[in-house]
């Protein structure tokens, strides 16, 4: 760590997107060992198809409760657009797609982010309604569970495009934000640059922690 | 391959049960203990021990008639079938040598796709196994040269086997020598049933007759759209991170002010 670094994440929040991550990626995995024949090997990673079945079944759980938890965690500060700000992001689309002078600041997630997270809780809730059907599909008449399978994989289509999206924005895309997942504190010039109105907010209002600095009461964190 | 197809004809099935039970025998199935409900229809509906149901039914047609209607509900062995479109492992397979729907238990995960696309409502699911069951055409008989066990019991002529073409200028011959109503039913859907019937009636007076089945709009959109589609959108993902990359660049943060970078203001 050096001096200077802001914190940005709490461990409990590293910890659900974390638990998140892992069991979706892990949903995703199994889940194409059984969509497609193709990838029918992976079922040899679990000890058979039928075991990659169980275990798509159960991860599926672990993924509800974690989406459950980080609906709750973040859905004040990701899961909200404000206006106006969020639509003069939007408009010149946070710089990603061509030159931008100044990027209209917002607030500690950007309009891109909260999108990401919002089609991340939107499928989210939707696999699991579905896959809790397809688990037990003989409880409801064939003509409604038959939609669930389209359902469960128009979702999946949403996820896993996203999934990548997420992992060039959140990687070199954006060089310097991988910490904010990993130790939880960001070099203050990447914070500048990506989140220039959090920044402005958190030292107005006195709460941002500043590594090597005396930590502040009342420092910020989940709104769990 | 030679395709080949069971047929029914119930003008001239007196129900004895035969098949029934020659289906049971052969597949090792054990018996359900019967129940009297007011019918000899026994079990009321197929289930994961019986792959092969005579369906016994009391019709009184316009003019106060009572007709004795028989069907034999099986598996239809669709030539375009949703359940070896939706089976993940590959335990429902086409059958190479005669385009009949085989079910392999030692591959099925008892995921029950195929119980919720079947457009006949076939496959049976047992919780004790955890696997599905239903008609497999008796695939170790035919694929020695015999026919299935059902077809072998019929004391009638009710059912025959034999290959698709024989059997279905058979069929449409005995349509044309029973007059009236009768039709066939199972060659018009799903690109054609490898176990098909010929009805004295109109098929839809039949009891739990499935009207025009074809394979779910959910299946095509399922397997034929969002499957090829999953890939294909995270593919163009990858490749537009690539080109973003490589064309726009990342976004990095500003260099210091202090440096001397912007023109000696």
């Amino acid at each position: 760590m050096q001096k200077g670094y802001v914190q940005v994440t709490d461990s409990y929040e590293r910890i659900l997107h974390w638990m998140l991550a892992i069991s979706c990626l892990l949903l995703c995995v199994t889940g194409l060992g059984m969509m497609f024949q193709t990838f029918n090997f992976i079922g040899y990673l679990f000890g058979g198809l039928k075991s990659l079945k169980l275990v798509h079944n159960f991860t599926g759980l672990v993924f509800a409760a974690s989406l459950i938890l980080v609906i709750r965690m973040w859905w004040k500060e990701a899961g909200v657009f404000v206006f106006p700000e969020d639509l003069e992001w939007i408009k010149v689309a946070g710089g990603y797609l061509w030159h931008v002078d100044k990027v209209p600041e917002t607030g500690k997630y950007n309009p891109g982010q909260k999108l990401f997270f919002l089609t991340v809780v939107g499928a989210g809730i939707l696999m699991i309604i579905t896959g809790l059907i397809m688990w037990f599909p003989t409880a409801l008449p064939a003509g409604l569970v038959r939609w669930m399978y389209p359902l469960h994989a128009l979702g999946f289509v949403a996820i896993f495009a996203f999934f990548f999206i997420h992992l060039y924005l959140g990687t070199i895309g954006n060089p310097g934000t991988v910490p904010a997942m990993l130790t939880g504190w960001m070099d203050r010039a990447v914070l500048k640059k990506q989140h220039p109105g959090w920044l402005k907010e958190m030292e107005h209002e006195g709460k941002l922690v500043v590594y090597g600095e005396e930590k502040k009461s009342g420092a910020h964190g989940h709104h769990a | 391959m030679t395709e080949k197809i069971k047929l029914y004809d119930d003008s001239k099935c007196t129900a004895c049960r035969g098949c029934q039970l020659a289906c049971k025998q052969w597949n090792a199935l054990a018996a359900s203990q019967t129940e009297n409900r007011g019918t000899y229809q026994n079990p009321p509906s197929l289930n994961a021990n019986t792959f092969l149901l005579i369906h016994y039914q009391d019709y009184v047609d316009k003019e106060g008639n009572v007709k004795w209607l028989f069907r034999k509900e099986a598996c239809m062995h669709c030539t375009d079938a949703a359940c070896v479109t939706v089976c993940p492992s590959g335990a429902l397979h086409y059958n190479k040598a005669t385009g009949t729907v085989g079910l392999d238990h030692d591959k099925c995960i008892g995921c029950k796709e195929c119980v919720a696309a079947c457009p006949f409502e076939i496959p049976r699911w047992d919780a004790a196994t955890d696997k599905v069951y239903k008609c497999d055409m008796c695939e170790s008989r035919i694929m020695n040269n015999m026919e299935p066990a059902c077809v072998k019991a019929c004391p009638t002529g009710a059912l025959s086997w034999g290959p698709k073409e024989k059997m279905l200028k058979i069929a449409a011959k005995r349509v044309e020598k029973l007059g009236g109503n009768a039709t066939t039913y199972g060659d018009k859907y799903v690109k054609g049933t490898h176990f098909m019937y010929v009805l004295k009636e109109n098929p839809a007076i039949y009891a739990d007759i499935h009207k025009d089945p074809s394979v779910p709009l959910s299946v095509t959109l399922w397997k034929g759209l969002l499957k090829p589609l999953s890939l294909l959108a995270a593919g163009g993902v990858l490749g537009g991170a690539f080109l973003h990359y490589m064309i726009h660049g990342p976004k990095y943060p500003d260099l210091p002010k202090d440096e001397n970078t912007e023109g000696g203001k």
